[in-house]
């Protein structure tokens, strides 16, 4: 009796409130997918577009053929597939694993600065690469596995200094920057024992450039890009949970310990191999995630979306130290020229909404 | 036909599913930090489908205590046990689906919205594959109507008040969809007219939804107004439990607090109402 007078009502009212939701719920989706789309376009625009220019003009449509093998005319693909490519393709590659190992590093610590460059993950890297480098002699692929060897080992260090009861990304970043500090320490050390051939080619290493990419680095890099990205978006949902803090998301049934080591351990290969690659590559980490955020918007998630934004950092800071200025630059000067005002930003505004960097 | 009969409306009354019993019992519990015992071989049963407050001084292990019941902290011996089961043996999955947690500062992303938070709560009924479903959407719905958060949805939580975003959070708890929902000290940062607020929504919860609610909370008074079992605990060990009516005397609330104070019924709803003496002027009681 009670329940046949009371039926009507909600049928009309409840899937009305239903509907706004799930509508907003698709609204932040599509902008998501959508943001990322636009992203990959202009990614994509740029890597086409790195290897249209230069002392012989090549046809956006001659890029794409050369790239993916359809071309025939000789000219053309030793322009495009020896000449330009590889550097185009280490941007691409670079600025997409720092981007996507930014993001990661910021949203598991829950704050912006948390980027691998400046807890101690890159200039871990750079120490074993360039001691490598000098001391050893090595090339090639060796140099990637010490840049993977010595990213680990700094951010195990972090990690286990940083530690007690749970991390919390405040003193992981204070500890970070330590522990920075003593791998860049060493990079000079190894530096002033360098005889001055090496030394230059180790400077120019340290302030990256996608042009000294090797043929088995990129390829390293590339390869672990399509083993990384796959078990990044599935960690995301975990990441999601982690965001809430330890408390929150072990209430949710998320394996906390276990789950953080396996997100930071994706993003610290990334930024290893990529760091191999081009150098430390000033600033991408810490700058793609919050303008990938500002353009998903607010409760987008913006993984995808941060590495293509680290891509098209680099791209374009690649085009401006190759053809915009009077002479060459490394690609890392450029960057670093636009990621410290941004820092400095981040700084004060950080402040000033007290929450204390 | 009493109050408490009166149906709940019916949007919510239809999707929720009904309460299942649950059993949450510490035996022989103890629990403590960095090789500090902070609470001693404890047993307690919490009631099942009852509002249960756990109070104490500062320091007293109660929020130890909660901490304890919902995992987050590994019994140094003895154990909790859900259903019958210690803790350890359920998949952690499992107990997220049982019981939900409001932790003391629980912490969100920069810029997220009230809907994403909260349907972040979802997370233990999806799986490494099983993404968003129309029974996520579900739940999403039912925890803000149920919190009185439906038009807020689209808010980013900075934008909200303090009681507001509590609610919020409660409501993210909610669409977890567990029959335990634990809370930590709920209302500490909100005004005296939100506590009330947030209690009354804890009170819903309870009586509409079938919510088996337990939380610590500082008000001894707000306590016995809410709770239906109250537990007091000094130094790690449960002082008394029982109905508010029951337990808190001039006597116990001298033991648990070393507060001098009368108690006297509340003109409201004639629960145990405590008026602290106050030290310096407890020498000069004036009687009625």
């Amino acid at each position: 009796m009670a329940l046949l007078e009371r039926d009507p009502a909600p049928a009309a009212e409840a899937p009305d409130t239903h509907s706004v939701i799930v509508r907003a719920r698709l609204l932040r989706r599509s902008r998501t997918i959508g943001v990322t789309l636009v992203l990959a376009a202009v990614a994509f625009a740029l890597f086409v577009g790195t290897m249209m220019i230069g002392s012989f003009t090549v046809t956006p449509w001659e890029v794409v053929r050369a790239t993916f093998g359809f071309e025939s005319d000789g000219g053309i693909n030793y322009v495009v597939r020896d000449l330009r490519l590889p550097t185009a393709a280490t941007a691409l590659a670079v600025g997409l694993a720092m981007g996507l190992a930014g993001i990661i590093f910021q949203r598991l610590l829950a704050n912006p600065l948390a980027s691998p460059d400046f807890v101690g993950v890159s200039s871990g890297a750079s120490f074993f690469a360039v001691g490598s480098i000098v001391m050893l002699n090595f090339q090639g692929e060796l140099v990637s596995v010490a840049a993977l060897v010595g990213a680990l080992v700094a951010a195990f260090l972090v990690y286990v200094l940083a530690w007690r009861d749970g991390i919390t990304g405040y003193r992981f970043i204070l500890i970070g920057i330590g522990v920075s500090q003593f791998f860049l320490a060493g990079s000079g050390y190894v530096l002033s024992r360098a005889d001055l051939y090496n030394a230059r080619e180790a400077m120019t290493w340290l302030v990256g450039a996608v042009g000294q990419a090797g043929d088995t680095e990129l390829r390293v890099l590339l390869v672990s890009l399509a083993i990384v990205l796959p078990i990044v978006f599935v960690l995301s949902r975990q990441l999601s949970a982690l965001e809430l803090g330890d408390d929150t998301a072990k209430a949710l049934g998320a394996r906390v310990e276990p789950m953080r080591v396996a997100l930071m351990l994706t993003a610290v290969v990334l930024i290893a191999l990529a760091t191999a690659t081009a150098g430390p590559m000033a600033f991408v980490a810490l700058i793609a995630g919050p303008i990938a955020a500002r353009l998903v918007g607010a409760g987008g998630s913006g993984l995808l979306a941060a590495a293509f934004v680290g891509a098209i950092i680099v791209l374009t800071a690649d085009l401006v130290a190759q053809h915009a200025l009077p002479s060459q630059l490394p690609t890392g000067v450029i960057t670093g020229a636009i990621g410290a005002p941004y820092l400095i930003w981040l700084l004060v505004s950080v402040n000033r909404e007290g929450r204390g960097g | 036909m009493t109050d408490r009969e009166i149906p709940p409306p019916v949007a919510l009354a239809a999707a929720d599913a009904p309460s299942r019993h649950h059993d949450l019992r510490a035996r022989d519990l103890t629990l403590g930090y960095n090789g500090v015992d902070i609470v001693h071989s404890l047993d307690l049963d919490v009631p099942d489908g009852k509002v249960t407050v756990i109070v104490g001084a500062n320091g007293c292990g109660k929020s130890t205590l909660l901490r304890g019941l919902v995992r987050l902290l590994k019994p140094r011996s003895g154990a909790v046990e859900l259903d019958g089961q210690p803790l350890k043996e359920w998949n952690s999955t499992e107990i997220a689906r049982v019981m939900g947690l409001l932790p003391q500062n629980p912490v969100a992303p920069d810029g997220i919205t009230v809907a994403d938070l909260v349907g972040r709560g979802r997370y233990p009924h999806q799986g490494w594959f099983r993404r968003w479903s129309a029974e996520d959407d579900a739940a999403v719905e039912i925890a803000l109507a149920a919190t009185h958060t439906t038009e807020l949805a689209g808010r980013t939580l900075a934008e909200l008040s303090g009681g507001q975003r509590q609610r919020v959070w409660i409501a993210m708890v909610l669409a977890q969809d567990t029959d335990l929902v634990l809370l930590d000290e709920p209302t500490t940062f909100l005004d005296i007219s939100h506590q009330v607020d947030l209690l009354d929504l804890l009170d819903e919860l309870n009586t509409e939804h079938g919510k088996t609610v337990v939380m610590v909370l500082h008000d001894l008074n707000l306590a016995c107004r809410y709770a239906q079992h109250i537990v007091a605990m000094k130094d790690g060990h449960i002082i008394a439990q029982g109905s508010p009516t029951d337990i808190i005397t001039a006597e116990v609330v001298q033991d648990v607090f070393g507060l001098p104070c009368q108690v006297v019924p509340d003109p409201v709803t004639g629960t145990p109402l405590v008026v602290p003496l106050g030290r310096s002027r407890a020498a000069a009681p004036t009687a009625p």
